[in-house]
């Protein structure tokens, strides 16, 4: 218990460093893939076959393919193959490679939400909307978005809690985010070793992240119960 | 002078004939009433005049100007569908009420964005949506709807969301407006609120199409009535002549079936 | 369609190189019109890839790398009038990293194996090292040479100097990630026995550690660490005369002393 108590300031700095990275990996996941899943989501029910088809083989390959392996591609294929490492070795380069294979993954998910949300507004809201002498994009921006949020809310809370875990996937890379920092106290790190428990500890950040998103989501959706 | 024309329209879907050479002219302040069953061609008829679908062939006229031609013009742009769409005012059967606005905001939502693209937006901007505002309020309450302008479709009745959807058409000043089986969908008891509604519309001159299966309704307020089947005008004149005096075999039995209920 | 075949040849790239990394034949030698000391001098600083693994390469209480290997590498940088930049990788893909050039060299107590020697431009060994068995310490006693050791199941890191030794002992044994795994295992009793690292044993086994339980019994093999440049490179010859220099104006020493493994030290001729 001592030792315990000696011990875990060090661990709590290093798993606060850890999920620093962890949160900026969720953060810039989110920011990116929501735009990005809109893009693809209009790509992919695009009129036009050539467009659409290359989107849904995009989708069809990062979704059927684990994120890992993108990782792996992302951040070794362009200094391995084509003999130029864009990212570079520092902990932002991991960085950069981590957010732009999770943005990229997380936009193809959330694509297929979005598509699904949109085609399941009545074609009715826009043709009132075509009737009034609206525009296509204002029908989407002013008619059509809010009815899509209020549906797909319920899957994306699901995607993006699942976001929050999946973060971890970064460690393959080496982005030092909270599993690893807590891990390393397993190797030996700072003085403390073979211990687990801060490994274990981990688990108290991702649930108290997860609890205030979850909370957030909950009230987002409350929000919009004002129309059906 | 014909405020709206349609000369020879055809439309169909696929190797489908839905319309086949519709004739047929409306003066202004003049009512319009289309029947027959379903499936007989009146609602395309109605969503091409709106622009919602693309008539294969045949001329339209509004004010004498054509704003389609079938011979010149296969297709139309967005933009030119976006213009002639303002010519005419559409209701649908089920209401198409925008659900994450008020009664009022649905009426204003429209002619607040187009206010947008107007020259002097930025300068007048508060006096141009006031206005739009004002003219909202206005036209709910000539729908007898002054309580309900802030409430959600949801927590409105049918009757009361087909009278905010007609308001709503009306804010856009159209010089047509069309209704597309307006009380179909309604309980029994609330198509009267509506009819009364267009009833009121009627005396105001307001020159008006409506697809409807409210025989007694079409007859009473109709100044032309045109009775489809398959794609075709069967009927086309007065409600007498149509409702009275019938020419084809086919409307009397579509007609006598309305009897009988 | 011209997209689509892009994108198509860009999986197969990506997949072959996969394949690529897994059998650890060393990527393809450039015609670089720069070698890699001219490279690291231009970039200004000498990129070292390291695990967190004391005495070699660990933090101290600011975060900041310390370590034998750590010193090493700093004075050796030092030497070549660069910065050095200590980069924490997955020791699994120590190979990739370097080819990828997201690091210039691995340095971080690594044992010259076969494999290692293969795939990577080794410097001189400077240091010893061996693998030493892990068990309970009440069990200690009946595990005192190699023969005793076939009943026991075993757990070593994957890919490493410890697998090499459970296969060529005929152990039975379970590859997990890391060696502190290993010993994880023989702490929860999932598995009888580890082989690791004695340095590493040293520092993680025992009175005043957080296995207390565990002690390390036989030795299987002497082995030497060494540092991994990029195949071809030129830096390691530079190396072997920095540790020349080293071992013969003291400094090496000095720095050993600071971490306690002098006695591991290998003379440099």
């Amino acid at each position: 218990m001592e030792t315990f108590l000696q011990q875990l300031p060090t661990v709590l700095h290093a798993l606060n460093i850890g999920f620093l990275q962890t949160l900026k990996l969720f953060i810039a996941t989110l920011v990116g893939a929501i735009p990005l899943g809109l893009l693809i989501c209009f790509g992919s029910t695009s009129k036009y076959k050539i467009i659409s088809g290359f989107f849904n083989i995009i989708i069809w390959i990062v979704r059927g393919t684990p994120l890992m392996i993108q990782l792996l591609i992302i951040y070794y294929f362009p200094g391995l193959v084509l003999h130029n490492p864009v990212w570079g070795g520092s902990e932002t380069g991991r960085f950069m490679a981590s957010a732009l294979a999770f943005i990229v993954n997380y936009a193809c998910y959330f694509s297929e939400i979005f598509r699904g949300g949109i085609q399941g507004i009545s074609v009715g809201q826009d043709e009132a909307g075509l009737v009034l002498g609206m525009s296509k994009v204002e029908i989407f921006v002013h008619v059509k978005l809010l009815q899509m949020i209020k549906r797909i809310l319920p899957p994306m809370s699901n995607e993006i809690l699942t976001l929050v875990k999946d973060t971890s996937l970064a460690r393959i890379i080496a982005l030092q985010e909270v599993i690893w920092a807590g891990q390393s106290f397993m190797k030996g790190s700072q003085g403390i070793s073979g211990e687990i428990w801060p490994l274990f500890f981990t688990a108290f950040y991702y649930l108290v992240c997860n609890g205030i998103l979850t909370v957030v989501l909950n009230r987002l959706e409350k929000k919009l119960e004002f129309f059906r | 002078m014909a405020i709206l024309k349609v000369e020879h329209l055809s439309k169909s879907f696929g190797s489908t004939k839905v319309l086949k050479d519709i004739c047929f002219s409306l003066e202004k302040s003049e009512i319009l009433s289309i029947i027959g069953s379903s499936g007989s061609g009146k609602t395309t008829l109605l969503r091409c005049l709106n622009f919602l679908e693309t008539p294969n062939n045949g001329i339209i006229l509004v004010n004498e100007k054509e704003v389609f031609n079938g011979k010149t013009q296969k297709t139309l742009t967005e933009s030119q569908k976006k213009e002639n769409r303002l010519h005419f005012g559409l209701v649908f059967q089920s209401f198409n009420l925008f659900p994450q606005y008020t009664a009022l905001e649905n009426v204003t939502l429209a002619r607040k964005l187009a206010a947008k693209k107007e020259k002097d937006y930025k300068s007048r901007k508060k006096e141009i949506l006031q206005e739009i505002e004002e003219e909202g309020i206005q036209l709910l309450k000539q729908m007898g709807l002054e309580h309900r302008m802030h409430q959600y479709p949801h927590q409105l009745s049918g009757g009361q969301c087909q009278r905010v959807a007609i308001a709503r058409a009306l804010a856009l000043k159209p010089d047509i407006l069309c209704f597309d089986e307006p009380t179909s969908a309604l309980d029994p008891e609330l198509t009267g609120e509506v009819l009364k509604v267009i009833k009121e519309l009627a005396e105001q001159k307001m020159t008006m199409v409506i697809v409807t299966h409210e025989m007694a309704f079409a007859k009473d307020v109709s100044d032309k009535v045109i009775f489809m089947d398959n794609g075709v005008v069967l009927e086309y004149g007065s409600p007498e002549e149509v409702f009275d005096n019938p020419k084809e075999e086919r409307t009397k039995q579509f007609l006598g079936r309305f009897i009988n209920e | 369609m011209k997209k689509m075949v892009k994108f198509g040849l860009a999986a197969l790239m990506g997949a072959s190189m996969l394949v690529g990394c897994s059998s650890s034949k060393p990527a393809a030698e450039e015609t670089a019109s720069k070698t890699d000391a001219e490279q690291v001098v231009e970039n200004g600083k000498l990129v070292v890839g390291v695990t967190d693994f004391a005495p070699m390469d660990y933090k101290d209480e600011n975060g900041n790398w310390i370590g034998f290997d750590a010193d090493l590498a700093t004075a050796f940088a030092k030497d070549l009038g660069i910065d050095v930049e200590i980069i924490e990788i997955d020791w699994d893909n120590k190979i990739l990293e370097l080819n990828n050039k997201s690091v210039d060299c691995i340095w971080n107590g690594m044992t010259l194996t076969d494999e290692v020697k293969s795939s990577m431009e080794c410097s001189n060994a400077y240091c010893n090292n061996a693998q030493v068995v892990i068990v309970n310490k009440d069990v200690a006693d009946k595990y005192k040479d190699t023969e005793s050791l076939k009943d026991l199941t075993f757990a070593v890191e994957a890919g490493s100097a410890g697998e090499e030794q459970a296969i060529a002992y005929e152990l039975n044994y379970t590859a997990v990630q890391n060696q502190a795994n290993a010993l994880m295992e023989v702490a929860a009793g999932t598995s009888d026995a580890a082989i690791i690292d004695s340095l590493m044993a040293a520092a993680m086994v025992g009175e005043g550690t957080g296995y207390e339980q565990l002690t390390y019994t036989v030795g299987l093999n002497a082995e030497e660490y060494g540092v991994g440049f990029r195949k071809g490179s030129d830096l390691a010859a530079k190396l072997n005369d920095f540790f020349k220099k080293c071992y013969e104006d003291g400094t090496l020493k000095e720095i050993a002393e600071k971490y306690g493994v002098q006695a591991s030290l290998i003379e440099m001729k």
